[in-house]
Parts: C-alpha cells; structure tokens; sequence
C-alpha cells in the first residue's frame, strides 16, 4: 500500500439511508472512469440500498486514480468504493 | 347487526388476502436482493399490494353473487380473493404459468376469471365503463344482477370515471363504484390532487346515492356496501361508495416511499382492519379455537396456492400467438381454452 | 461507442452519464434560461418521475414548475397545449405511453392539428415526454412503444434517444422548438438501478448546452455489408448482433433519433453502400416503422436494394409471462438471423 497514503478514499457510510437495515448495497453507475478528472463535490456513483439510489459525491478533486467496486457489484457498508489521487 | 357467520366469512377472506400478499411479497422479492432488479426473479414486473386495503374487498364482496359482475384496477388482489377467484389459477397467472388465469398472458395487473365475472385492468379508472355496461346487461335483460367497479381515490380525477357516474346515474343502472381511499396516489397525497375531502361527494355532481366510510372497518363497510349493493339490487340505480383504506407496502414493491413521512408510514400500520375485526368476533362470542381455525385454514389455502402455481409449466414461447382473437382470422393460430385441472380451490 | 459530432459544443468529457440524468440536465438548464419552460405530469415532483425522468428538479424550481398533477390525462396534457398556445414552453409527461389512450383527444386532435387548422396563425411549442418499451415483464398495458402510431398522424415530431449523448442534445433541441415534440424515452435505457440498462446508453455527456438537429440520423456503426435501421433500445441490441457477426458480415447500424422528421438520406447513403436492409423495430410490425422505412427506401432507390428483412413486434398484444414476452420482442438473435437472411445465409 505504499504511494497511497495521499489518495483520498471514496466512502458511503455518511450517505446510508438512515432507515436502511441492510448493510450490502450495490454500485448501479459509474459516472467516472478509472484515469478520469473528478471535481469535489460532483456525482461520481450511485448506488442501490433496500431499493433507494444514493449519489455519491466525490470527496475531493483530482484524478479517479482506482475504482474498487464495479458496476453490478456488491460491498458491505463502510468498504471504500474509489480511491481519488488529488490534484 | 352482521350475522357471526358472515363476520367470520369476512376475517377469512381478510386473512387469506394479507396473508397471501405477505407470501407473494416474499416470493416477488426473491432474486431481487440486494439489488432491486424488478425483471428479476420467480415473479417479473410489477406487483401492487393491497395490504390495508382487504376491508373494502370484504366487506362489499361480502353482498355479491357470482353472477354479479366486478373490475378492479391495478391492485387488485384483496378483491379477486373476496369474489371468489380461483385463487390456485391466480397465481399461476402471477407466476406466469401455463395454468394460470390467463395462461400466462396477463399478469397480477389483468386477472380474468369469467366464472365469477371477476376483471381488472391496469390504466386508471378504466374498469368503470365496464362496470357499466355490466349494470347495462343486467337491466336489459331484468336480472337482479349487479355490477360493482373498484378504483382508488387517486381515479376520482379520471375522465372515464365521472363519466362514467353520469351514464350510469342517467339510465339508472344496477353499479356500485367502489372507491378506496389509502390517501396515497404512488407520491401524491390526496388534498394536493382534489379539494374535495369526501370523494363520495362526486356523487351529488351526477344525481346519484353517495355515502364514505371514514373507518377502516369492515363492518362498517358491510353495512354501507348492503345499501349500496341492495339499492342496485332493487332496481334504484347505482351508488358511490368511498371506503378508507390504509397502503401498507409502498404503491408498487421496490417504492421506497421517500415521499411519504414516517408518521403516515406507521400510521398505516397501526390502523389494521384485520386487529379489528378480530376484536369484533370475540365481543361477538367468537372463542381462540375458532379464530384460529380461520387462520390455519387461510393460511393452507395461500399456501397450497402458492406450491401449486409454482409447480405449473411455463408457458410456450408461441402460446404468445394464441387468443388475438377467438375467431382468428385464417393465418392467425387458433387457440384452445385452457382445461387446466386445479384440484378445486377450496 | 465512438462519439458523436453533431456540432460544435461537443466536447471532451471526463463524466459519463445515464440517459436520464443527461435528460435531466438539459431540462434543468432551459428552465434557468427561461423561466416559462415547467413541467407537469403524475410523480414528477416528490418522486422525481417513476422513471427518474425529473429526477432533482422539484429541489432547484419548485412545485409552481416541477408541477405534480392529478390523474386527470385529458385535463393536464390539454392544459399544456393551451399554455403552449399561450407563449409558455409546457413540457407534459405521460407515465407510461400506454396511458396515452386516455387523453389521445388532446393529443392528436388539438396539440397536433391546431397549427394546421390555424392556418399557422397558432403554434404549439411543447413538448410531451413519456415512458416506452418493455422487456421487464409488465405485460400489454405498461409495455409498448407505440413509435408508429405518434409517427403516423401528422403534426408531432417524434423523438426517440438511445444514449445519454443523445438524450440531451435532443432534448435540447425539443424544448426549443417552435412545434409539439413526443419526446419517448425507452424505461430499459434510463439507467435506473432498479431496472438495469444495457452498456451503450450511458456516455460522456458535455456538461455545456448542446443541440442535435431533428431529423439526423447517426451512424452507430460502420459497416460495409448490411444496413441495419432502429431506433431506442434495439439501437443497442443492433450493435450487439453487429458484434456477433462482425468475423462474417460488416454491419452498419443506423440509429434514426427521430421518426418525424425522417432522415431518409442518411438510410439511402447506407442502402446504396450495403445493399442489404435490414429494419429493427421494437413496436408492432404491421403498418408501422418497418414498413415506412422499407416503402421510403423502395421508392427512392429500388435499384439499391437486393435484399430487405424486418424484425418487429409480431401483431399481438405484449405477454406477461417471460418466455412468451422473450419471443415477441425482437432479441439480438432474431437481429443476427435476419441480417445473415438478408446476405442469403440461410
């Protein structure tokens, strides 16, 4: 994991519904690509928990460096979906 | 005063009803977790639950006949259990099975069962001119049949429901439009989309007998649809009835509902028409044993229901071709009707 | 998918987005260029569209113009046409085109013919968005295109996206325009998470306002061999079986944007290059977009054509159960086999 200490990761557990008692959500859409510029504050991904899409903002702004959750795939709450190398 | 035994008739039906959606819910939601895919799973598309709404179902079917005609929209189950549909070939038809209803052709939204002269249809308020020209039928031919149209309170702003009103109010026909209230149209609260409170009140615009039941209680129900039903019965023309219900399960299965507050939410659930007529049969001597027994009995009916219709084939994909017409023009497949042997329901 | 350069704002874009989002965006910026663009229609406020067509837009305008309505078709969508008459740029969604039935008077006999009857003294500058297609199971009433029949009676333009690219520009363009625009956009194409989309509708969008002129098809393909011409979903399944064959047959996939106008220009230029035509379409084949496109072609150039196939809807209502909808609705094999018919394959 060296180099990466000054990437920023991309995270859910401030954007889970608050009546949500699943814990596994699902990555429906990137609105990245891997290599892509992101800016702070902008929709990167959205994701599905018990049926309600959730937006995804991009923590910082900088190059989307690492995309650790694909579309269609699963993560349990808290698992860091993307890692963000600031510009 | 409503007989015991038709107090117990109803529960049944009620039961039967929250206790298949519960079921369905669950086999609806198989293959769509964690991630809500509605193609997905033993039951596609969408699916509507009437959970809250079973006292209306009950309590107006409860006067009916078989050979009293009923449409049902888009959430349609509650009232199909209470007419009497064949509940094993219903769901095989919401399944998507060859033995179904309609062979697999409709889907939960347009269940057909002619031996109860029970339909329904999927667009808003559209099952009400049916409703009337089945009222139109009975007069004609001087039955005592009757005809009763179910809609939600969100159809009462549909052109083919007011007028529908005026035609049956004009030529004094044998229907009942039965109105049910769950104060929701999918995300549109009833006093943004009309300013009457008391959709009953539609009838006074059209001339024809209008009465709202502010409870959700069967009994109460009962009482109204015996008027309504028995006035259309006796040849006095047709009634509107508006019946508060309670939406339970979101407007279809995967709504989550972001619109609506959570105090609304649980009030839905604390309002249960089941609970109170439960209450009501025991004030009427009605002991455990009893209700009891009407809970295992819906609950085995649901279930072998539910195995049935899942043990069914699937259809052809080329019964798709079959039943455009029941005269096919030559070119056109013919079609046989369906012989499918359920075992009885009951 | 290679981009497209429809003109000049087009750029380099880091962000993809989903159909709808993209739709959503350029809604959202001609409502901020001009205060007299508002939309209207059933669970377009709270709910933000079933199908996230207004999705954030109640947030940033409100409900005066992100308007919820009740479920009154004629009154609402007539309601656009006369405030369009009026000089306001309305934009009126129909949940489902399937519901179109209830509401078809204002449609097609006031928005579409005013302008003509008017001598062109009036015009009606709206536009009415509304849900198509199927492939999730929810059977005959909440499943159809219905393209030919908007495409067929004069007096409407009709637009029919399949990226996100697309979407905007089209938009875009639909909200400017000086006439009424159907603008259907395809349920299985928005990029819901709950009714997943194929790859391909999702691009790079601009973040600027761009145009994409009505009646411009696009080339989504090149190919030498066979013109395959679609539209909506079916643009992506086209460019699926042009994958599948491409070690055989170059296929060229063209996607025509609209229906009304029609680019027959850019479907002669492929003709003339292939020979062999090919025509896809997701609504039903009788007297609809397949035979058009053929008959267009045919007069134009008959000559060109040493082969035609189409693939359509079959001519019966959509079927619930999932094996019966997989076979009416055209699949990518049904694309293959009738572009490998059409080169004499078989």
């Amino acid at each position: 994991m060296s180099g990466t200490d000054d990437r920023v990761a991309v995270e859910t557990s401030d954007r889970w519904p608050d009546d949500a008692d699943e814990t596994v959500g699902v990555v429906v859409n990137w609105f990245a690509a891997e290599g892509g510029h992101v800016a702070e504050g902008d929709a990167i991904c959205e994701f599905q928990v018990e049926k309600v899409s959730v937006d995804v903002p991009a923590p910082a702004t900088g190059t989307l460096e690492e995309i650790a959750v694909g579309e269609d795939e699963e993560f349990e709450r808290g698992h860091r979906l993307a890692w963000i190398r600031p510009a | 005063m409503v007989a015991v035994n038709e107090l117990q008739e109803m529960y049944e039906n009620m039961v039967t009803a929250r206790q298949y959606e519960e079921r369905l819910q669950e086999e609806y939601l198989e293959g769509k977790q964690p991630a809500f895919d509605i193609s997905a799973g033993p039951i596609p598309g969408e699916l509507h639950l009437a959970a809250g709404h079973e006292a209306a179902g009950a309590g107006v079917c409860q006067h009916l006949r078989d050979d009293d005609t009923v449409t049902a929209p888009h959430r349609p189950h509650h009232v199909a259990i209470a007419k009497g549909v064949d509940l094993k070939r219903m769901t095989a038809e919401i399944f998507g099975r060859e033995s179904g209803l309609s062979g697999g052709k409709g889907g939960h939204m347009h269940l057909f069962d002619p031996n109860v002269k029970f339909a329904c249809s999927g667009i808003i308020a559209e099952g009400c001119p049916p409703a009337v020209g089945a009222g139109l039928a009975a007069k004609q031919r001087n039955t005592d049949s009757v005809a009763v149209a179910f809609l939600g309170e969100g159809a009462i702003d549909q052109g083919a429901f007011l007028e529908s009103l005026n035609l049956a109010s004009v030529q004094d026909l044998p229907v009942v439009f039965v109105v049910e209230d769950n104060d929701w149209a999918i995300s549109m609260p009833k006093e943004r989309v009309t300013d009457v409170e008391n959709g009953a009140q539609r009838a006074d615009g059209f001339g024809l007998h209008g009465a709202r039941v502010d409870a959700d209680d069967a009994v109460a129900v009962y009482d109204a649809a015996r008027d309504a039903v028995g006035r259309a019965r006796d040849g006095n023309g047709p009634s509107l009835l508006e019946v508060q219900v309670h939406r339970r399960m979101g407007h279809f299965m995967g709504d989550p509902e972001a619109y609506r507050p959570d105090e609304d939410k649980d009030a839905a659930q604390q309002r249960d028409s089941i609970e109170r007529l439960e209450a009501d049969l025991r004030a009427n001597g009605v002991d455990d044993e009893t209700i009891d027994d009407l809970r295992s009995r819906a609950h085995d009916r649901v279930e072998e229901a539910i195995e049935w219709a899942k043990d069914q084939p699937e259809p052809d994909p080329d019964d798709a071709y079959e039943d455009v017409f029941v005269n096919p023009p030559s070119g056109v497949t013919d079609s046989e009707p369906s012989t499918a042997d359920t075992g009885g329901d009951d | 998918m290679a981009q497209q350069e429809d003109n000049a704002s087009d750029q380099q874009a880091d962000r993809s987005l989903t159909m709808s989002r993209a739709m959503v965006e350029a809604i959202a910026h001609e409502m901020r260029a001009n205060d007299e663009v508002f939309y209207m229609g059933e669970d377009v406020a709270d709910y933000g569209g079933i199908f996230d067509s207004t999705q954030g837009l109640l947030e940033e305008f409100g409900r005066d113009r992100i308007m919820d309505v009740p479920i009154s078709e004629t009154a609402y969508l007539g309601a656009a046409v006369g405030a369009a008459q009026e000089g306001m740029r309305p934009i009126a969604e129909l949940m489902f085109v399937d519901f179109f039935g209830v509401a078809m008077d204002q449609i097609y006999n006031q928005m579409a013919k005013n302008t003509y009857m008017s001598g062109g003294s009036v015009n009606v500058p709206m536009v009415l968005t509304a849900a198509v297609g199927g492939t999730y199971n929810d059977a005959a009433q909440h499943s159809q295109t219905l393209y030919g029949t908007f495409a067929h009676l004069p007096g409407m333009k009709v637009v029919v996206p399949s990226t996100a690219y697309d979407a905007k520009g089209l938009m875009h363009n639909a909200i400017r325009d000086d006439d009424p625009v159907v603008y259907m956009f395809h349920k299985r194409l928005m990029g819901i998470g709950w009714l997943p989309a194929p790859d391909g509708p999702k691009t790079g969008v601009p973040e600027d306002d761009y145009t994409i002129p009505f009646g411009s098809a696009d080339v989504k393909r090149e190919g030498a061999d066979v013109t395959i011409v679609t539209l909506g979903l079916h643009v992506h399944r086209a460019l699926e079986a042009a994958a599948d064959l491409a070690d055989d047959i170059d296929v060229e996939v063209v996607d025509l944007r609209t229906l009304v106008p029609l680019d027959t220009e850019t479907i002669l230029d492929s003709v003339a290059k292939t020979g062999h035509l090919v025509v896809v379409d997701e609504d039903y084949r009788s007297y609809g977009v397949t035979g058009e496109i053929i008959a267009s072609v045919a007069e134009a150039a008959l000559d060109d054509l040493e082969a035609v196939e189409r693939v359509a809807l079959p001519d019966v209502p959509i079927p619930y159960a999932r094996p019966m909808e997989d076979e009416v609705i055209p699949g990518t094999d049904d694309i293959t086999e009738a572009v490998r018919t059409a080169r004499g394959d078989e």
